[in-house]
């Protein structure tokens, strides 16, 4: 790695971070409960075209047939769907124009959850659009966008002025019928981002959503597809957050990418969702559903920091269809206190000469429960396909798990699949010298955790690597006895 | 008649035909209704996710052979181990051969099932280890607990360092047109002693067989146990092989598993470290073709502190044969510096082979080396251009390389006539033929 | 500065240090030199505060400040400097980052204000050059696949932007050529002034060619059986340590 003074420099600038409050905002709340006539309601809401009325309920029709599954290593009270609300919108005329037009107390939000749009606009050149309570407010950057073709808008947005690539591609790497919360999201889906990047564009600014869940009672259903053209190339960031309630919150997100020939598509997550007290109360369902499908020479890499949810059930996956295709998956998962995680990746190697790299860093600390599960599946055309698996677990006190469970199928001989796992814990030995040098031993936890993360956090973008980093230390605080 | 429903119902029969007031009636009782609950298993349960069992149980098997059959010790001599002195316990068609067997009650018993069933000397031993490791909850376990009625039974008393092995061979002569056998075995070593045991099944013709065994081995304090399992069947065989093993303090139990030949084998080997500083090892090669199919699920629980186990296991897959790899290592809270390891490596040497594998860690203490691997891939291409430009033609450098890479596990067989057999079979399996002695 | 008084330490209750006085005062180099086994070692880890050593019975004073029942961060927030005789690796961490942490970590317990990111770049650099580091080195992961060299050289650097009152180098000398030898004495020597002082550990004499000590103590059984000046460390290159006993 070569090393500027810049990049020095910003090593050692720190940054602050808070979360945690309630943003009180006028909102429009649909009542509790879930039948056709809702799902109905949500797409005239959203005044969306007749197609996909039919598909959101379809999917409704499908979701009533299944059962919510229950092979991942976790354990809660399952949600009942008829106590949730399905559509929570910051209540406000139409569409904003511009920045000024927002509600103040919004931006404040934004602020407190540390993106400053303004700031972001001047400095990083991050354009942002925001989702509360499933609902895009605001999206910057739109016109700097769209000089090159990019479109970057809400998905409610995109149903109504290029209805032809949302028809195009929606469902087509996730079918509503792909599993329980896959089939409920399609149905319910209030908003989320949509992003298309033209033929041999390379999107000049990174694009970034945060989604906040505000509203108590709610559940969030977000919808993400991004398309990436023919050689095109575009960074995709994500963040999260919630307020801390007593009730469980879910949250079941849709994230489909399509990257076509040549083309490069990052997608970088930092999810922070209210991970429920002390006590395990509260906190976060997060049944997420992501997946990318690569077409020839193309790459999908997914970058996630999960510090955030009482339970996380989360596979962002790659479908190495094209030749020559890439697939990458970084984790950090961070669970403290009573949060179970369940999380992993799935490589499916259908092309030719396709690769595959996955790196898992498992932390758990307190009564929690951490699990990694992935499965890497070479089909048997896939000639020359390549693996690199490697899945560390850092245990920190005596009260918490640790789980590895990879599943590797390889049915070509020309195949390379390498899986290495560990476990460990922090040395004694570390943590002394650590004190020695003036450093107490708190912080010499997060050092050394810091450490054992920084293959995953070298990934993310800078902005967001300095966030992650604080994330980590404050998700592990108190962990130490 | 399905054979799950023909198994059940000749229950009753067998019992009538074996003992009906045997001590261990009620526990065969109990076995049949929980076989019936569970029934053959399916690819819906997680651990049977890569295994189906539908072209082995649709046969129409004879659950148990009326006929004895007789062996003339020249015929079968082939499948013993070459110059070595060993007891001896011989099962055909599902029934003692006391021509060929060599048992011995001097100071230990080895001898069989059945004996041990059924006399009341045995009974105190019995009624301590019967079923006691096993799992009840399983169902192919529990069918062969309903059936159990013959197989190998090793006592080894305190302070005993056993000076030969002893040798385990179950043949099936093709008397029936398809043969269900249920062997049952149980070793228990006391205190301080030391045995070897070699495991083998063997069909002499092709009619089909199935073997459905379960062997339950207690390791008590300070004991250690070799045990060799060669499975070397031919391909018209299945076998599925459950072994519990149960250890005590400082007790070192290690298990070689050679999976050379059949038409579907399944290993499900578990251990269970019941006290501290125990040592569990578990080794395998599978070498197959064909459409044969191996799978190893290994389970091992480490529930005390201070305790070791090493997992290594090679496979060699060609023509359209599959290969299955579960290893699960589970480490309870109480059961600091632990060091657990675990390998599996494989080979695909043709386009229609398959591998699963399934490495798993559960980890619960913080004080621990748990790490597992797991490699699929070819023959080193550097390593095979160097012995090609040695003078070896590619045939050859491939079969020398791929021998040397399943021939690290058996550094650890301490018998060398059963080393030098397998290896035999190995060369043989991968057609290498040196001029030097392997 | 440093006033050591009776010092009785054990190590899982094999007691190694049997009554050890020792006083260094600000701008004083001492040297500790003694055969293997004799207990130099656990001084150091002593006076640093590693809690696998238990002290049995005495005093250490620091700055007039008894200090043996400070935890070992609180003692290096009062300047004291340890340089490992096996420094630890610490995998993913920078060289730079870790410096960064201490120095903060440090200034933050004094009450003083995090040193900006510009005036610590021109400490680093200022420092790395005085020992000849290369800045490759400062973004590797901390002592992680480092040369014995390396690593002590690392050890001297952070103890030159941590400015201590008080350093104790426990064999640094070993695993150094002499080239190596001579960076690390020579930034010791130029980061000496009337206001610190250092204690060296050593078998051998040939650190001492180029960190002149003030006073050679040798150890021996866990105690200090002989004081002099430098000419003490000559006598005992010469004659052996069985000479003192």
């Amino acid at each position: 790695m070569a090393y500027t003074e810049e990049e020095l420099k910003k090593e050692l600038e720190t940054q602050e971070y808070a979360y945690g409050f309630v943003t009180d905002i006028e909102a429009d709340t649909f009542p509790k409960g879930l039948n056709e006539n809702i799902v109905r309601a949500i797409s005239e809401r959203k005044e969306e075209p007749n197609w996909m009325t039919e598909w959101r309920l379809s999917a409704y029709r499908a979701w009533e047939k299944m059962e919510e599954p229950n092979w991942a290593n976790v354990k809660y009270t399952k949600p009942d769907f008829q106590k949730i609300s399905y559509y929570s919108a910051p209540k406000s005329k139409d569409k904003y124009e511009s920045l000024d037009e927002v509600d103040p107390e919004l931006l404040k939000t934004f602020d407190k959850l540390g993106i400053s749009i303004d700031e972001q606009k001047k400095l990083a050149g991050v354009a942002v659009d925001i989702v509360v309570d499933s609902v895009s407010v605001a999206t910057t950057f739109k016109k700097t966008l769209s000089e090159k073709g990019i479109i970057f808008c809400s998905i409610s947005e995109a149903i109504r002025e290029h209805p032809e690539l949302v028809k195009k591609y929606i469902g087509t790497v996730i079918p509503p019928k792909d599993n329980f919360y896959s089939a409920l999201n399609s149905a319910v889906f209030s908003d989320g981002s949509f992003c298309y990047i033209p033929k041999g564009v390379k999107c000049p600014m990174e694009l970034s959503t945060y989604f906040r869940i505000n509203q108590a009672g709610t559940g969030q259903f977000e919808r993400t597809l991004v398309i990436a053209d023919k050689e095109s190339y575009v960074s995709y960031l994500e963040g999260c957050t919630a307020p801390s309630r007593d009730e469980n919150q879910l949250h079941a997100a849709v994230v489909e990418l399509i990257a076509l020939d040549d083309a490069e598509i990052k997608y970088s997550t930092v999810q922070n969702w209210f991970p429920g007290n002390k006590n395990g109360k509260g906190g976060v369902y997060n049944f997420v559903t992501k997946r990318g499908i690569c077409h020839k020479n193309s790459k999908i890499s997914w970058t996630q920091v999960e510090t955030g949810s009482a339970v996380t059930w989360k596979y962002p996956s790659c479908i190495l269809k094209g030749d020559n295709s890439i697939g990458e998956f970084y984790s950090i998962a961070v669970t403290n206190n009573y949060q179970q995680a369940d999380t992993g990746t799935k490589m499916i190697h259908i092309g030719k000469n396709t690769k595959s790299t996955i790196i898992s860093k498992g932390i758990s600390a307190g009564k929690s429960q951490n699990s990694y599960r992935g499965l890497v599946q070479v089909n048997s055309k896939a000639e020359n396909a390549r693996n690199f698996s490697q899945c560390d677990s850092l245990l920190m006190g005596n009260k918490c798990g640790a789980h590895t469970f990879p599943y590797i199928e390889a049915k070509n001989n020309s195949a390379m699949v390498e899986h290495e796992a560990s476990t460990s814990k922090i040395g004694e030995d570390q943590i002394f010298y650590c004190n020695q040098r003036g450093i107490d031993t708190e912080k010499a936890i997060a050092l050394i955790v810091n450490g054992f993360s920084k293959e995953v956090l070298n990934k993310l973008p800078m902005e967001f690597a300095v966030e992650a980093q604080k994330l980590l230390e404050i998700s592990l605080e108190g962990s130490v006895g | 008649m399905q054979l799950s429903e023909k198994l059940i119902s000749s229950f009753l029969a067998f019992e009538l035909d074996t003992d009906i007031n045997s001590p261990i009636h009620g526990i065969r009782t109990n076995a049949i209704k929980k076989f019936e609950e569970l029934g053959f298993p399916s690819r819906k349960l997680e651990n049977w996710k890569y295994t189906s069992l539908n072209r082995v149980i649709k046969e129409d098997y004879t659950v148990f052979s009326k006929k004895k059959n007789v062996l003339d010790f020249k015929n079968v001599k082939d499948y013993f181990i070459d110059n070595i002195e060993s007891y001896k316990i011989v099962i055909v068609d599902g029934f003692f051969d006391p021509f060929l067997s060599q048992t011995s009650h001097d100071g230990l018993d080895i001898c069989i099932m059945s004996a041990a069933l059924n006399k009341p000397k045995y009974s105190k031993i019995i009624k301590k280890y019967f079923n006691k490791t096993a799992n009840s909850e399983d169902s192919l376990t529990s069918l062969n607990t309903a059936f159990s009625k013959e197989g190998a039974y090793i006592h080894v008393p305190k302070n005993t360092v056993l000076e030969k092995p002893v040798e385990i061979i179950h043949f099936a002569t093709g008397n029936e047109a398809a043969l269900m056998l249920q062997p049952r075995n149980l070793v228990v070593v006391e205190e301080n002693s030391e045995v070897e045991i070699i495991e083998s099944h063997q069909s002499l013709t092709d009619n089909p067989v199935f073997t459905n065994s379960v062997t339950e081995i207690f390791s008590e304090k300070n004991s250690k146990i070799d045990y060799y399992k060669i499975q070397n069947d031919v391909v018209t065989s299945s076998l599925i092989d459950n072994t519990y093993i149960s250890q005590k303090r400082d007790s070192d139990v290690k298990v070689h598993t050679f999976s050379f030949g059949g038409k579907l084998i399944r290993n499900n080997l578990n251990f269970f470290q019941n006290d501290e500083a125990i040592n569990s090892t578990m080794k395998g090669v599978t070498i197959i073709d064909y459409d044969q199919f191996v799978d190893h699920h290994t389970l091992v629980h480490h529930a005390n502190p201070n305790c070791e186990s090493h997992q290594d296991y090679k496979g060699i897959y060609s023509g359209k044969s599959t290969g299955v790899f579960n290893g699960k290592i589970i480490v309870d809270k109480i059961a600091q510096k632990t060091n657990a390891f675990q390998q599996n490596n494989n080979i695909l040497l043709d386009d229609k082979s398959t591998i699963n594998s399934k490495p798993q860690l559960e980890i619960f203490a913080d004080d621990v080396k748990c790490s597992h691997g797991c490699t699929i891939g070819q023959l080193d291409q550097d390593a095979l251009f160097y012995l090609r430009a040695r003078g070896i033609p590619k045939k050859e450098a491939k079969a020398l390389l791929t021998y040397a890479f399943a021939n690290n596990v058996l550094e650890s067989v301490k018998i060398p006539e059963l080393k030098y057999k397998v290896k035999k079979i190995i060369a043989k399996k991968l057609g290498v033929s040196l001029g030097f002695d392997l | 500065m440093l006033s050591i008084d009776n010092l009785h330490v054990s190590v899982e209750g094999k007691s190694i240090l049997n009554g050890i006085n020792l006083d260094v005062k600000a701008g004083e180099v001492h040297a500790i030199m003694g055969p293997n086994g004799s207990g130099k070692s656990t001084l150091s880890s002593a006076i640093a505060g590693n809690e696998s050593y238990e002290i049995d019975n005495g005093n250490i004073l620091f700055k007039g400040e008894n200090i043996v029942e400070l935890a070992p961060e609180e003692r290096a927030h009062r300047g004291i400097f340890l340089s490992f005789q096996y420094p630890i690796e610490i995998p993913g961490i920078t060289v730079t980052n870790f410096i960064k942490t201490s120095i903060n970590s440090n200034l933050k317990a004094r009450g003083e204000k995090e040193m900006s990111a510009s005036v610590m770049l021109k400490k680093i650099r200022e420092k790395a050059e005085l020992l000849d580091i290369d800045s490759k080195f400062l973004s590797r992961s901390l002592n992680e696949g480092f040369s014995g060299g390396e690593k002590k050289r690392n050890e001297i650097f952070q103890m030159a932007m941590l400015e201590p009152s008080l350093s104790i180098l426990d064999e640094t000398d070993s695993g150094l050529d002499i080239d190596a030898l001579k960076i690390v004495a020579n930034g010791v020597n130029k980061l000496k002034n009337k206001n610190n002082a250092v204690i060296v550990i050593t078998h051998y004499q040939r650190l001492l060619d180029y960190i002149i000590p003030d006073y050679v103590h040798v150890l021996h059984d866990g105690k200090i059986v002989k004081s002099g000046d430098k000419q003490l460390a000559h006598e005992l290159e010469e004659k052996g340590y069985d000479w003192i006993k």
